[in-house]
């Protein structure tokens, strides 16, 4: 039993960090850790490597309301076929904030959010609960399947923190050391490992307070940690903890393509997030 | 002329002990006080055509014996054919017996005999040899002397018969095995040792003038099976239901390990257990609603590491009766099923060494008894694992390191004297480790909090009594304290911890009246009393289940305290036989009073009246049926409260019922079928409605329902073959709240098929095989899952009802094959035992991809061939 459990693998299976269809990876906020009455704007790191993505529908919702999978938006909603058709009305009134590119999606906060909190409560705060889902384009006279809308959700911390967070970002990625320009292409040889870095900037790991239930401020420094994704290839780990900020990419033998994409998206744990992509050229066979 | 020499043989013990019709499986065995005792032997004659063929042969005939030592049916079991046969039975009708006695006095027995025909040298030379007259021996010199030792176990062999043919002198063997001639004229002399049930020896000696020769002469037993109980034996069960297995046909059993606890997966009623692991689902009950019991003593854990072997040596075990319903008020506080093994109760006088060696473990136990008499008997096993060493052999270099081992010991004293206070004295333990080293640097998922090395530990040692004692024809009485300590803890990374140090004393005790045959009342208590330390380190507080937020900060939470409990539950139960022939009817009610008290915490209170019946029709059918509640309490989780209020939560309750009949086919097959049903009540669920402190974690509002008929067709261990067929069929289901949906319950498994056989060849060879079949487990579909972008995983949406669907069917073949080597002195048995011999790909669960668009399955054991050997050593 033991030799099972220790052998358990999921190879047969597709995996995580392996970027072969429309996928949301990464949600941010700005600001990272609203207060009450702040406009909230979004942004996220979706890819789509086969189909051409046509957008994001956003929906935001009060965090205690919403169920296990985010937001309960009523799909009676889409019933004509497309958001154009919605009654806006009925849009707001189901919290939707925007469509991402043509509507870039905000959201301010209602000045009472944390109202019904104690005083002490409100420094930890609460959260309000956004709702995406990424669209792929649909070719004409063809039907949108459900099964490929990608379907996502994340936390939005609002506080009144005496230290609110702020978004992590990535500084540079190092390949075996050597430091690449963000939007810079990369060659690498076919079926080698190259030592993956990525370098967060100075902030990214912020120190903040903290109130515990027994009412003792204590003073903490945020735990991030960095999830990797690919096209080609594969990692030996797809997750690092800070300070581990490293994986082993192994280029693959025979890549479908010759370019491909990595990301890295680092997230504090308190909500804030940021990301980074590195284009990847792979050297034609000798 | 041709002389038939006659060989019968006894072997080991008597199989079973017999009333006029053998049709019940047998429950635990008063032990024998007296073998049966062959007082007239009837010699046969030699079947001419056999005789002028000069063949050979033995018949193995199923002899039984009544209370005044009378035969009362021969049977051939195997036959010899060419005349044999009939010549054999004849013969052996004739036969007349001491009887065999227990402490009540003669009792009915069964024993197996080979009635062997041998030509003696000179009808195989074809030659009629002159004996040579010697004279008067009483008055001649003792010029050869010997003794006969059985091989592989060095026990002097008396009521041997020693021959030298060629001059017609024979001598038999004393007490202690000796034999002597007296004036044998000098020269080479061929010595032949005979006896029912041995091999006969012929051996060379040279006896020389004036000179006195010894000569130690080796037979070979026949058949060195371990003479366990089986099942022929008719006596009134109080337990409808009870299944005993011997420790000859587990030890031959494949895919256990030689296990005598894991056996009962291969019976009625019992589920197939996930992973090969030794997991009790028993008429569609939880795991945790069945308890295991050794010498009564009730045991949280009884497998090493969750599934590889019990924590007791087979060589100390004695029997296990497996009870999967419908047993009487000495048995409580569950609602599924009962094991109970018993250890071992008679040691060797001669002392003895063994040692066995498989592919997980090994260990070595020592019996023998000592006093004049050898009226203490004594025990003492242990065993070491040594997996973690293996280990690495088959996983891949990666730097995760994983160490399971385990050990146990066992001492066991038992006073076997005449004395009318009996007693003995039992200890084992155990302790099992693992632990799983992450190499540095690797993430494990992405929460800090699993993050490290992961360690496991626990342990159970136990030490306890009984004491019986018998006064005149109507009372008897039986006490067993015993007090233990269980510890469990567990290491993940550097923030959970969990240490429980926990010390339980039980007593049983019981006083019967037994009057008459008729009535027997036996008033019973079966008391457990508890306390606990434990510490619960947490990266989180527990209390803040009802409101989660992954984003808020987590605060460290420890829990630290004692905890005490006591459960005094006493027992009544009668025993009518209201008919004039007692062994017909017999009626059992009995009432158990179940009371958990945990003071300031919980008080469970549960009035468990049980009904039974046995009918015995004719001589080889018996109608058998019960009714009955059982009650359980909650476990210790189940009642804890953060706000440390008195928990909300009650008993479990069953009610279950069976009816049935048995069947006795012959002497050696017995049907069994039993139908069964079970309505549970006030099941413990996740409360659905928690939201604050002030409510429980888990209500009593499920109910369920399980149902179904178990058959079993079994070949006792007769002659060379032994097995059974077991088939079940069962559904079990479980609704958590009144107002929702009926659903399997996750081990319902609607067919349970178990064929199980082995099978003795010549050579002391012999093979067993296993096949199984199940439905595969219920299991919940899920399809499309949604991102949590905060936790970096995706919650998946159920696509259908709870249980909905079914994992493909199971099967499995499992094959074992057994050599035993005797030499003088010692005995080695070399087996290879062959898990999942056609290598079945068994899905044992689902697994999903990381958002549930694929899956695939979690498959199980594969092919194991897992080599062995037993080392016996006579000391």
């Amino acid at each position: 039993m033991i030799l099972q459990l220790v052998a358990c693998d999921t190879e047969d299976l597709s995996q995580s960090w392996q970027i072969d269809r429309l996928r949301v990876l990464a949600v941010a906020t700005e600001p990272a850790e609203p207060r009450p009455g702040d406009l909230v704007t979004f942004n996220a790191l979706i890819v789509s490597p086969v189909d051409p993505l046509a957008g994001s529908a956003w929906f935001v919702c009060d965090g205690g309301a919403s169920d296990d999978f985010g937001c309960s938006v009523d799909p009676a909603l889409f019933e004509g076929g497309s958001l154009e058709e919605a009654d806006p009305e009925d849009l707001a009134a189901a919290g939707f904030i925007g469509f991402l590119p043509a509507l870039p999606p905000a959201w301010v906060v209602p000045a009472d959010y944390l109202d019904s909190l104690t005083e002490a409560e409100r420094l930890e705060g609460s959260f309000a609960m956004t709702y995406l889902a990424a669209i792929p384009e649909v070719a004409e006279g063809g039907t949108l399947d459900e099964d490929d809308v990608e379907l996502a959700y994340k936390r939005v911390p609002v506080s009144l923190a005496a230290t609110p967070n702020h978004n992590p970002a990535v500084l540079a990625w190092r390949v075996d050391g050597l430091a690449i320009e963000v939007g810079a292409e990369v060659l690498l040889d076919r079926g080698q490992a190259y030592d993956l870095r990525a370098e967060l900037t100075s902030g990214s790991v912020e120190p903040y307070t903290f109130v515990t239930s027994a009412g003792v401020t204590k003073s903490l420094t945020e735990e991030p940690y960095l999830s990797w994704y690919l096209e080609e290839g594969s990692f030996s780990q797809s997750n690092s903890i800070f300070p581990v900020d490293t994986t082993v990419y192994f280029s693959p033998e025979e890549p479908v393509h010759d370019t491909a994409s990595l990301w890295v998206v680092v997230r504090d744990r308190r909500g804030g997030m940021g990301w980074s992509e590195l284009r990847v050229r792979f050297k034609a066979p000798a | 002329m041709i002389s038939a020499l006659l060989t019968a043989l006894l072997v080991g013990s008597p199989l079973a002990r017999a009333e006029e019709a053998p049709v019940v499986p047998a429950e635990e065995l008063p032990p024998l006080t007296k073998d049966p005792a062959l007082l007239d032997f009837v010699q046969a004659p030699y079947p001419p055509d056999a005789a002028a063929l000069k063949l050979e042969g033995t018949v193995n005939l199923l002899i039984e014996i009544d209370a005044a030592g009378t035969v009362t049916l021969v049977e051939v079991l195997v036959p010899a054919g060419n005349g044999f046969d009939e010549a054999a039975v004849a013969a052996a009708r004739q036969f007349r017996f001491s009887p065999a006695e227990d402490a009540t006095g003669p009792v009915p027995v069964a024993i197996e005999f080979a009635y062997g025909f041998v030509l003696d040298a000179a009808a195989k030379a074809g030659a009629h040899e002159q004996a040579q007259p010697v004279g008067d021996p009483a008055e001649l010199p003792v010029n050869l002397q010997g003794t006969v030792v059985e091989m592989g176990t060095r026990r002097p062999l008396p009521d041997f018969l020693v021959r030298i043919d060629a001059l017609n002198l024979e001598s038999e063997t004393d007490a202690q095995g000796r034999w002597q001639f007296r004036g044998l004229p000098p020269g080479s002399h061929t010595v032949r040792a005979l006896h029912p049930g041995y091999d006969t020896l012929q051996k060379p000696v040279d006896v020389v003038a004036g000179e006195v020769t010894s000569a130690r002469l080796w037979v070979r037993n026949q058949s060195y099976a371990d003479p366990g109980i089986i099942g022929t034996y008719r006596r009134e069960t109080a337990d409808v239901t009870r299944r005993t297995i011997s420790m000859d046909e587990i030890r031959r059993i494949p895919g256990t390990f030689g296990d005598p606890i894991r056996v009962v997966q291969n019976l009625p009623g019992a589920a197939r257990a996930p992973l090969g692991t030794g997991v009790l689902i028993i008429r569609g009950a939880n795991p945790e609603d069945s308890r295991v019991y050794i010498d009564g003593m009730y045991i949280p854990y009884i497998y090493h590491l969750g599934g590889f072997e019990s924590i007791i040596n087979p060589d100390l075990v004695k029997s296990v009766d497996y009870l999967p319903g419908g047993y009487g008020p000495q048995y409580g506080r569950s609602t599924g099923g009962s094991v109970d093994a018993t250890t071992r109760t008679q040691f060797p006088e001669r002392h003895e060494l063994r040692w066995s060696t498989d592919a997980l473990d090994s260990g070595g136990v020592w019996l023998g008894s000592f006093g004049t008499d050898h009226q203490h008997g004594v025990g003492v096993a242990a065993r070491a694992s040594y997996i973690d060493l293996i280990l690495p052999a088959f996983l891949a270099d990666d730097g995760f390191t994983v160490s399971p081992q385990w050990w146990d010991f066992q001492a066991k004293y038992q006073y076997q004297g005449d004395n009318p206070d009996k007693f003995s004295l039992l200890a084992f333990g155990f302790r099992d480790t693992l632990f799983i080293h992450t190499p540095d640097g690797y993430a494990q998922g992405t929460d800090p909090d699993t993050q490290g090395d992961i360690g496991t530990q626990y342990s159970t040692y136990r030490f306890g009594g009984t004491w019986d004692r018998a006064w005149g024809q109507h009372w008897s009485a039986r006490i067993a304290p015993s007090f233990g300590m269980d510890e469990a803890a567990l290491d993940v990374g550097d923030t959970f911890h969990l240490i429980q140090t926990r010390y339980t004393a039980e007593l049983r005790a019981e006083a019967a009246y037994e009057h008459a045959d008729h009535l027997s009342v036996t008033a019973g208590l079966d008391l457990i009393a508890g306390w606990a330390d434990f510490i619960i380190e947490l990266p989180f507080n527990p209390a803040s289940f009802a409101e989660i937020d992954p984003l808020a900060e987590r605060e460290p939470y420890q829990l630290k305290g004692t905890a005490t409990g006591y459960g005094p539950d006493p027992w009544l139960n009668v025993r009518w036989k209201p008919l004039q022939d007692t062994d017909q009817l017999t009626l059992n009610a009995g009432v158990r009073l179940m009371y958990v008290i945990i003071p300031d915490e919980n008080e469970v209170l549960a009035l468990d009246p049980r009904f039974s019946a046995r009918w015995a029709v004719g001589k080889t059918s018996v109608i058998k049926g019960s009714t009955g509640l059982y009650h359980q309490p909650p476990q210790p989780f189940q009642q804890y409260r953060p706000d440390d209020d008195p928990a909300l939560v009650g008993a479990e309750e069953a009610w279950a019922s069976s009816l049935g009949f048995e069947q006795a086919i012959g002497p050696a097959i017995k049907l069994e079928v039993e139908g069964f049903y079970k309505d549970l009540n006030d099941l413990i669920v996740s409360n659905r409605s928690f939201g604050s402190l002030d409510d429980s974690y888990f209500v009593n509002s499920g109910d369920g329902r399980a149902y179904g008929v178990e058959v079993i067709a079994r070949h006792e261990p007769i002659g060379r073959l032994f097995g059974w067929v077991s088939y079940t069929l069962s559904r079990s289901e479980r609704q958590d709240y009144p107002d929702e949906d009926w659903y399997l319950f996750d081990f319902d498994q609607t067919h349970i098929l178990t064929a199980v056989a082995g099978y003795r060849l010549p050579y002391d060879l012999s093979l067993g095989a296993k096949v199984q079949y199940t439905t595969g487990n219920p299991t919940t579909p899920y399809a499309l899952g949604v991102y949590d972008v905060d936790q970096d995983f995706y919650v998946a949406f159920p696509s259908g009802d709870t249980n909905s669907e079914r994992l493909p069917p199971y099967w499995a073949v499992s094959a074992r094959i057994d050599k035993l080597f005797t030499f003088k002195s010692w005995q080695l048995l070399v087996y290879l035992d062959v898990i999942n011999a056609l290598h079945g790909e068994n899905p044992e669960f689902e697994q999903y991809n990381y958002d549930y668009t694929e899956k695939t399955y979690f498959k199980g054991l594969p092919i194991i061939p897992s080599p062995g050997f037993e080392l016996k050593v006579p000391l």
